[in-house]
């Protein structure tokens, strides 16, 4: 709590105040509250609680007592829930609405991060397009691994990868072309990796839609889309070599690691209970929010910014990485189809137990068998549907992941105050805001 | 293709090593019968022979057709075969994970199986580990003296660089073996016929593209920490060149590769191969120019497919070292060179004998079947069968068109083109005794 105000550079008297006013809400409720079984149950056996430790770090309050009282609290954050987007344009014009929401920090003018990266955004996926044309002579391999480079997505790695490059050229004052082209490429590594990691997924979960399109393994042969997939990873590695930095290589190639481990971690996931929720919050950071902490992390070190600097990247890409994929796991229960552009409660037809199901596990513990045997039985994935919304789950989640955004715009706020630096913040309003 | 089954051979003998000597023969007699020869005559080698590189014995070559005894020679050179791959590999978490579902997969018809089981039992027509050749090149051409102390294995003659990029060349190389043997789940004869079957069949192909890109994943953080960008740029096109090599030509539903139809391209006037951009190693191999003679496209197809890592593992390792670019490219040839003979063997083999063995079937790109295309295209025909799958093709009769027409005598002339190839650009390395070992694995290679 202590840091959330201490924190450099408060622009104005009313948002630290207001801030403030949030803080005592959430936080300062219940002086003395012991936590009770279920909380027990998720985070006191020690190494859990370690973990768990290690995931937020950077948070100033003690975990055994103060993670679980948040997490219990079935704070009314969910207010945002009614907004209704369905596109990306609207998606972009929200960001200069976000006002209406009390729990967003007050920002004195509004910044619109796709706008002040349209230079470097505008052709971004020409460029990966053209970089993985010139690597192939076979047409059929060009096709599947540009396929999802079709602009439909919704750029969020590239573009916060931008975003914290340019604020911390902005920090260090050091701002050039040729840095920010070296910055640009990592962020091409980053989407290009993504969607290698998609394709493969593809293959593996045996789904037919992705992004409102036929999925690559509905259209193409699984041996050549398993190619494809290496073929998108070869070609980003090339790229990134091309920078001729060892350091920028290795941060980089964590991810890959990170990747493939979340993966093997998502195919077993019979812990005990007590365990399930820091395998959880493992997995989640090595499937999705490593990608964006190293990747964020790499432009700070091409940049030649001091460990802190880099350490201030990497925890905010960590944080907006895991609330975005909260925020996945939570709109995968209250979405439509038609928004998500893929089939919703996908993750429970995997047999993947996320967030939602295990909060609501706390209320319902009937939900326990069905996690342990993947939501297998006939009527499980119904049952489980229906207690999540029946249980504060989706609350709950979405409470986790915007403790991590503000954790992550507490960091934001480390560095020099610029266009770049808002942008950060801005876009931790978006991650928990958006819809789909 | 098929220049994989090495590996899991060198898993054996690491754990071997770790056993008394007292238990050795009972260990020997569990094993699989190849192995128990293959194991007891490098015993017998190794006891006899002292001393790392004095010996004139090393220098002698071995008798011919004795193509363990020259591996076994050349291993010891270089100390260990390639360093704890093996080892490191079956104790990591991942591996231990994939090993219990795989067991899942026992009794299946998943060819993740086979794949596992080629890289586990091996027979006398392997290709021992890569990593090893690029060890034996690496030692053949030494180091830049401005290469620190530190970084030096003494005792083998090579950099420790070397020998973890001789593991990322493993790495990798059964990592595309592992990917390949992906099913294609979409297809209509194999899988997806009842429930059961096709449960098998996603589940394999989970494991087989996990363990693949655990292998990728962990040669590329490997890579990364040899700190050389130049290095990790051209080991990154080798990858590339991996998956573009399966998608040159027709497939069946399974992606088997298919001769493309005789005629269908213009002979090339071209009168030397082609391969890569030496200056740009994102340009592609341009195989659009040799399409049409049938040598060329072989030629040009498994160096995508093998010659293309071997040769840029060993290019690479000597840029490790500090050598000149004009010995790196004799590297990069060497290695070129000696997995394309490497492939003409192995493709020869399934002809060796009069009748085609039960269950052998053979590559419909394989030097023999291409080398005949050319000299009787209406052979064609029977290959049409094979559109769906390959395994409607009738290859009895394939066989014995084969071996009425001069195809097999061309394949072993193209296997000694690039042996005695391999051997030429060899003269370039000093005399070492590594460089023999070389000379020794590829004579008793032709001998097979």
């Amino acid at each position: 709590m202590a840091c959330l105000s201490t924190s450099g550079r408060v622009v104005c008297g009313s948002r630290r105040q207001q801030t403030h006013k949030l803080l005592y809400q959430l936080l300062g409720s219940r002086p003395g509250y012991t936590a009770p079984s279920a909380a027990t149950g998720l985070f006191s056996p020690p190494k859990v609680q370690q973990q768990a430790m290690r995931l937020c770090h950077g948070l100033s309050f003690s975990m055994g007592k103060d993670y679980p009282d948040l997490l219990q609290s079935p704070h009314k954050c969910s207010q945002s829930l009614q907004y209704s987007q369905s596109s990306k344009a609207n998606l972009r014009q929200h960001s200069s609405v976000h006002t209406q929401q009390p729990a967003g920090p007050v920002r004195e003018f509004q910044i619109d991060p796709y706008i002040i990266l349209d230079d470097d955004l505008k052709y971004f996926y020409d460029d990966v397009r053209y970089l993985l044309k010139s690597g192939t002579s076979q047409p059929e391999l060009d096709t599947i691994a540009s396929y999802y480079f079709d602009g439909q997505g919704k750029a969020l790695r590239p573009m916060v990868t931008m975003l914290m490059a340019k604020a911390i050229n902005y920090h260090l004052n050091n701002e050039s072309h040729q840095l920010v082209h070296k910055q640009r490429q990592i962020a091409l590594f980053s989407e290009m990796v993504h969607s290698a990691s998609l394709v493969h997924d593809d293959v593996i979960d045996q789904s037919d839609f992705r992004r409102g399109k036929p999925s690559v393994n509905a259209l193409w042969n699984h041996k050549k889309v398993t190619m494809a997939g290496d073929y998108i990873l070869s070609i980003a590695s090339i790229m990134i070599a091309r920078l001729r930095s060892d350091d920028v290589t290795i941060v980089l190639s964590q991810i890959l690691t990170d990747l493939v481990q979340g993966e093997f971690m998502q195919l077993g996931s019979r812990e005990t209970e007590n365990e399930r929720f820091a395998h959880y919050l493992t997995k989640t950071y090595r499937k999705t929010a490593s990608l964006i902490a190293n990747a964020l992390k790499a432009t700070a070190v091409i940049a030649q910014a001091d460990d802190n600097v880099a350490e201030v990247a990497f925890q905010y890409g960590r944080n907006i990485g895991l609330a975005f994929q909260l925020v996945d796991d939570m709109l995968d229960f209250v979405s439509s189809t038609e928004q998500m552009g893929k089939p919703t409660a996908a993750d429970l037809k995997l047999g993947l137990a996320t967030a939602p199901v295990l909060f609501a596990c706390e209320k319902y513990p009937e939900l326990n068998p069905m996690v342990m045997r993947r939501f297998s039985e006939p009527g499980d994935v119904e049952r489980a549907f229906e207690l999540v919304h029946k249980s504060h789950g989706l609350e709950q989640t979405r409470f986790l992941a915007k403790k991590h955004c503000n954790e992550a715009i507490r960091l934001a706020q480390e560095l020099t105050e610029s266009p770049y630096q808002k942008g950060l913040q801005v876009v931790a309003d978006l991650v928990i805001n958006r819809m789909k | 293709m098929a220049m994989y089954r090495a590996s899991g051979l060198r898993i054996m003998q690491q754990l071997r090593r770790r056993i008394p000597a007292e238990l050795q023969p009972l260990q020997v007699a569990k094993a699989a019968p190849a192995l128990q020869t293959f194991t007891s005559q490098r015993w017998t080698s190794t006891t006899t022979t002292s001393g790392k590189h004095a010996s004139p014995q090393v220098t002698t070559p071995p008798p011919r057709h004795d193509w363990n005894r020259a591996v076994s020679e050349a291993e010891r050179i270089v100390g260990y075969p390639t360093s704890f791959l093996s080892l490191r590999w079956l104790l990591s978490d991942e591996i231990a994970n994939v090993a219990l579902h795989l067991r899942k997969l026992v009794g299946s018809a998943h060819p993740l199986m086979k794949t596992a089981k080629h890289l586990l039992y091996n027979g006398k027509n392997t290709m021992q580990a890569w990593g090893l050749i690029v060890l034996l090149v690496s030692k053949a051409a030494g180091h830049a003296p401005s290469v620190p102390d530190v970084e030096q294995d003494k005792s083998a003659g090579v950099l420790h660089s070397q020998r973890a990029l001789a593991e990322v060349t493993e790495m990798i190389r059964i990592s595309h073996l592992v990917h390949n043997s992906v099913v294609n789940l979409q297809s209509s004869t194999q899988a997806g016929q009842d429930v059961d079957t096709y449960d098998d069949m996603s589940f394999g192909n989970k494991i087989g593209l996990l363990t693949g890109d655990y292998l990728l994943g962990h040669s590329s953080a490997e890579l990364a920490n040899l700190r050389n960008q130049e290095v990790v740029e051209l080991i990154s096109s080798a990858v590339r060149d991996f998956s573009e090599s399966e998608f040159i030509g027709e497939r069946d539903e399974q992606n088997n590769p298919l001769p493309y139809k005789p005629g269908t391209f213009q002979r090339p006037s071209l009168s030397v191969g082609v391969d890569f951009n030496e200056h740009d190693v994102m340009m592609p191999m341009p195989i659009a120019q040799v399409l049409g003679n049938p040598e060329e496209e072989w030629e040009c197809r498994n160096i995508l497919n093998a010659g293309s890592l071997l040769g840029k593992s060993c290019q690479a390792s000597l840029k490790l070292a500090g050598q000149s670019e004009e010995l790196q490219r004799h590297a990069y040839r060497f290695g070129k060179h000696l997995a394309l003979a490497w492939q003409a063997c192995l493709d020869a083999e399934p002809f060796q004998c009069p009748q085609l063995p039960l269950d052998v079937t053979f590559s419909l790109v394989s030097a023999p079947v291409l080398f005949h295309l050319e000299h009787d295209p209406g052979m064609y025909s029977q290959l049409e069968a094979g559109k769906q799958s390959v395994d409607n093709i009738d290859y009895d009769k394939i066989h014995k068109a084969i071996l009425a027409g001069p195809a097999l005598a061309k394949t072993k002339e193209l296997q000694r083109k690039h042996t005695a190839a391999a051997l030429a650009v060899l003269q370039h390395f000093p005399a070492t005794d590594a460089r023999q070992a070389l000379e020794n694995i590829i004579l008793a290679m032709q001998d097979l």
